[in-house]
């Protein structure tokens, strides 16, 4: 009885979807019937039967396959403005048995889950562009199943979503380009270092004639005499709109994370400083701007 | 050699899945293909191994349709004609044809559209209308269960023993639903539709008011059921039994008919009370003719319809449905009957002009001072002396003197040659006669009272009027040879060969299933249905044994179908532990998430030191699992200490 109640309110949160199949099927019941009618043939209609049972019990069948999973949304990486990203989903099965042929969708983007064993996890990854920075909340996210036998399709809301910031795109000059233009604040040249490929960026000081004679183009490298403990942007001398200043600074956050550089940032009358203040908070800040 | 293992691995592509689905359902269609569409098929097959993985080009496909065409034409050719279109089975077979051509076609460019996703079942369909018998419901219900493993296989995108599984579950999820509707659902149905194709033309020659003496008439010797009858007693063990349907008296050369219809005679009030009687009840179905079929000879009138002066029972409508009726006979080969000048006069008539030689013998046979039961006997002497044989395929008759060319040229016949000759010689000799068309049968067809008449069955015998009474002879039984025409004549003469006490009772025992089978399955219909209601109407206790029978049906699917659903054990030791790990579940002490096997029985063991058995049921696991011991007595000492722990837990 317990059994039936669940069956039943799982039922309900399903949808069903008339596939091209189920018309298949509903043409072959009647030319089956037909047949049967006509000619009073009990193998026609022992075929008629197994087909009409076979449709039938793909119903349940296919409720139970998706109507039982357990979704939720795990902490997924950052998500940028107009930048492919993904969200991820831990899809448990609490059943005995396992479940087969899924698919997650939101609006246009799907993933396949072709199995998720008895009493397991699947981690699924679903790919997202956001449009805009800003606060972002994933929703409208579904399962669907054409299991068994493609019949019917069937969805069923995942129930939860998921709130995130998305931050400002990372776009604009590279931070090296900033760093060279800023370079008196940033350090003077103390050591020969090596030799490199001239990419032409570097100044035409530094470039190597000696090895210009020999056909390479390289520049000097020198280590810097001391180091500025910070950089400093400022969000007002960016050229641009407020959008392409966001995404701008967005990029020089992420390259002095991925550089370990320490900078500051006055936006406003607001100053960030980093490490002290986390870089999400930064980045949350400027989504939010 | 591949082993059940790299089996059970192979992946299909789709259109491997499809190939597959086509050798299934193309296997009975090929029995009915003639041999130029068999050839252009085994062409095709040919093509697609040889272009495996490439498409082919647009030119050879379009070669592939002409020669599809041409193979249909040479399939069809003679067959082939608009007005035969109409005939259902050449239309069926037609359609069988064109679609292996667009099929094939399509199968060669590699793309699957929807017509090549359907076509399979359309294949299937289109096989039901030429097979009827019990090897094609088996081989029916293989069809449907290998589809839907196909089916299934490709939308779950795994092994092969992953979707036999799955495809086990929901197959016997279905099989109480077809139980159900087979026995339940209302059977409502005609057998020849008066609108749309016309059925084969079978011509029922002899039982339905003419007997035609050409090779066209042919018997249909197949084992369809015409009648089932239920004896109240068991079966008469009086030898053959006779039913009566048609009596023919006017010879038109190549045919019999019966009396026309402006000749009156008055019906009869009561059967014949002689002999041993017996009562039977009839189930009749469709003959779309007006006849209903008695055992001879009648006592009593059945209800609703008519028993006219030679004994024949006839009904106001044509059958169209199953009919029931309650009938009582006398079962003797004598009518006796008072016959005037008129009615002598037609059933002493023939065609002087015609059957030379048999009527020379028959003057003979006129000229010796005997009575006529002598000569009755001298007649059958005369056949006797032919050699006559008794074949289903005969020749080319002569029309104009049908007696003289089977008695004494082809020789070759069956009852309704015997039984014209036999007629038309008796009436040369000046003895009134006629022919009696219907159905013989004997016991050993039947089981217990239960005896079931078939197609094959259709006879036809003689009537000579004799003494103040008709009197029933049997000319067939003058053939000196038998020729085995059908499987069943020529399993009968084996049988008769072999003898052997294991063998017959094994035969027994499997015409007995096939009966069965037939019986319950295959001519399953309404007047079955009609027969459970009623029998349940008499014997209540009948519906708690029908209910129990599909309770016990339902329970068994849902066994076999816990089995299938059962996950698959990667190793031999993850079996043994999973009756633990269920328990352990139902007693709500779940795993939690990230936490080893080891971990989680550790876990259990130390809230509950009691079960010892546990810390014994991992260290067994692990030597076995991570230690690669494959010794069957690990094995055992862990199913053992398995054991003991569930036992412990509940």
């Amino acid at each position: 009885m317990k059994l039936l109640l669940t069956f039943v309110q799982t039922y309900r949160q399903i949808y069903q979807h008339a596939t091209l199949f189920s018309a298949v099927v509903v043409g072959l019941l009647f030319g089956l019937f037909l047949e049967a009618y006509m000619h009073d043939f009990n193998l026609v209609y022992i075929t008629l039967f197994f087909v009409f049972s076979l449709a039938f019990s793909a119903g349940p069948i296919g409720i139970v396959n998706i109507g039982y999973i357990k979704t939720q949304y795990l902490k997924s990486g950052r998500l940028f403005a107009n930048t492919d990203g993904h969200l991820s989903l831990e899809l448990y099965n609490p059943r005995a048995s396992s479940l087969w042929a899924l698919s997650l969708h939101h609006k246009e983007e799907s993933v396949d889950i072709p199995h998720i064993k008895s009493d397991s996890s699947n981690i699924v990854q679903l790919p997202i562009t956001p449009t805009k920075r800003g606060e972002f909340i994933h929703d409208e996210c579904y399962l669907q199943s054409l299991y068994p036998i493609s019949t019917a399709r069937l969805t069923i809301p995942i129930g939860v979503s998921y709130t995130a910031i998305i931050y400002p795109q990372p776009k604009g000059k590279s931070l090296e380009s900033f760093i060279h233009q800023e370079e008196t604040h940033y350090g003077e040249e103390r050591e020969f270092d090596g030799l490199q490929e001239y990419d032409g960026s570097q100044k035409l000081s530094h470039i190597h004639w000696a090895s210009v004679a020999k056909g390479d183009m390289s520049v000097k490298v020198f280590t810097k005499e001391r180091e500025i403990p910070k950089l400093f942007f400022y969000f007002d001398k960016i050229a641009g709109d407020t959008e392409e200043k966001l995404s701008q600074l967005s990029l020089w956050v992420l390259e002095c994370e991925k550089r370990n550089l320490p900078f500051s940032i006055k936006i406003s009358d607001k100053i960030f400083n980093s490490p002290k203040e986390e870089i999400d908070v930064i980045l949350s800040f400027l989504a939010k701007y | 050699m591949l082993s059940l293992a790299s089996w059970q691995n192979i992946r299909f592509t789709p259109l491997g899945f499809l190939d597959i689905s086509y050798v299934i359902v193309l296997i009975p269609l090929m029995l009915i293909l003639k041999v130029p569409m068999l050839i252009f098929s085994f062409v095709v097959i040919g093509m697609i191994i040889a272009h495996k993985g490439k498409p082919a080009h647009n030119l050879l496909i379009f070669f592939v349709f002409i020669i599809g065409i041409f193979a249909l034409f040479l399939s069809l050719y003679g067959a082939f004609s608009f007005k035969g279109l109409s005939r259902l089975k050449l239309f069926l077979e037609l359609l069988v044809y064109i679609l292996i051509i667009v099929v094939s076609m399509q199968r060669l460019t590699r793309e699957i559209n929807f017509y090549l996703l359907i076509s399979p079942m359309l294949f299937l369909a289109l096989s039901l209308f030429f097979f009827h018998g019990m090897v094609m419901l088996v081989y029916v219900i293989f069809e449907i269960y290998i589809l839907l493993w196909i089916v299934l296989s490709h939308r779950m995108a795994t092994d092969l023993v992953d979707s036999f599984r799955a495809t086990m579950v929901m197959f016997l999820y279905s099989l109480p639903w077809v139980i159900m509707l087979f026995i339940f659902f209302p059977r409502i149905s005609f057998e020849h539709p008066s609108y749309g194709f016309r059925g084969e033309v079978v011509r029922h020659t002899g039982h339905d008011g003419t007997m035609f003496l050409d090779n066209t008439s042919l018997l249909v010797p197949s084992d369809r059921i015409v009648m089932e009858i239920g004896f109240d007693k068991e079966v008469p063990s009086i030898g053959t039994l006779y039913f009566r349907g048609s009596t023919l008296y006017i010879d038109k050369k190549d045919h019999w008919e019966a009396f026309p219809s402006y000749i009156k005679r008055e019906d009869r009030v009561f059967g014949l009370l002689r002999g041993e009687r017996t009562n039977y009840k009839v189930t009749l179905y469709p003959t779309n003719k007006k006849w209903i079929y008695l055992l001879d000879m009648p006592s009593l009138i059945v209800k609703d319809s008519r028993l006219d002066a030679d004994l024949i029972s006839t009904v106001d409508k044509s059958i169209d449905e199953p009919i029931h009726y309650e009938a009582s006979s006398s079962l003797s080969p004598i009518f006796p009957d008072k016959i005037d000048k008129n009615m002598r006069r037609l059933s002493t008539a023939y065609n002087k002009k015609s059957n030379p030689k048999a009527y020379k013998e028959a003057f003979r046979i006129k000229s010796l001072d005997i009575d006529d039961e002598q000569k009755a006997k001298e007649i059958i002497k005369l056949f006797q002396a032919q050699s006559l044989t008794y074949s289903l395929k005969i020749g080319k008759l002569d029309m104009n003197n049908t007696t003289d060319s089977f008695l004494f040229d082809q020789k070759y016949g069956y009852c309704v040659h015997f039984a014209s000759s036999f007629v038309t010689i008796a009436r040369m000799v000046g003895i009134p006669s006629r022919i009696v068309t219907g159905y013989k049968s004997d016991k050993s067809n039947s089981l217990n009272n239960y005896l079931p008449i078939r197609e094959r069955d259709a006879h036809a015998w003689s009537e000579l009027y004799i003494d103040g009474a008709w009197r029933r002879y049997e000319a067939t039984s003058t053939a000196s040879n038998i020729e085995a025409q059908t499987p069943q004549e020529k399993n009968t003469e084996n049988e008769q060969e072999e003898k052997s006490k294991l063998t017959e009772s094994i035969n027994l025992y499997l015409m007995y299933v096939k009966y069965k089978v037939e019986t319950w399955i295959l001519y399953y219909s309404n007047i079955r249905q009609l027969q459970l209601i009623k029998y349940a109407k008499a014997n209540p206790e009948f519906i708690l044994y029908l209910v129990l029978s599909l309770l016990s049906v339902l329970i068994s699917s849902l066994i076999v179908i816990s089995y299938f659903r059962r996950p698959r054990c990667s190793h031999p030791a993850i079996c043994a532990i999973r009756p633990l790990i269920t328990s352990l579940k139902k007693s709500n002490y779940i795993r939690q998430k990230d936490e080893t096997l080891h971990q989680y029985l550790y876990r259990y063991a130390k809230e509950y030191p009691d079960n010892i058995a546990i810390i014994e049921v991992d260290r067994y696991y692990q030597q076995i699992f991570y230690g690669e011991d494959s010794s069957k007595e690990s094995m055992k000492l862990l199913q053992q200490s398995v054991s003991e722990s569930v036992k412990k837990l509940s």
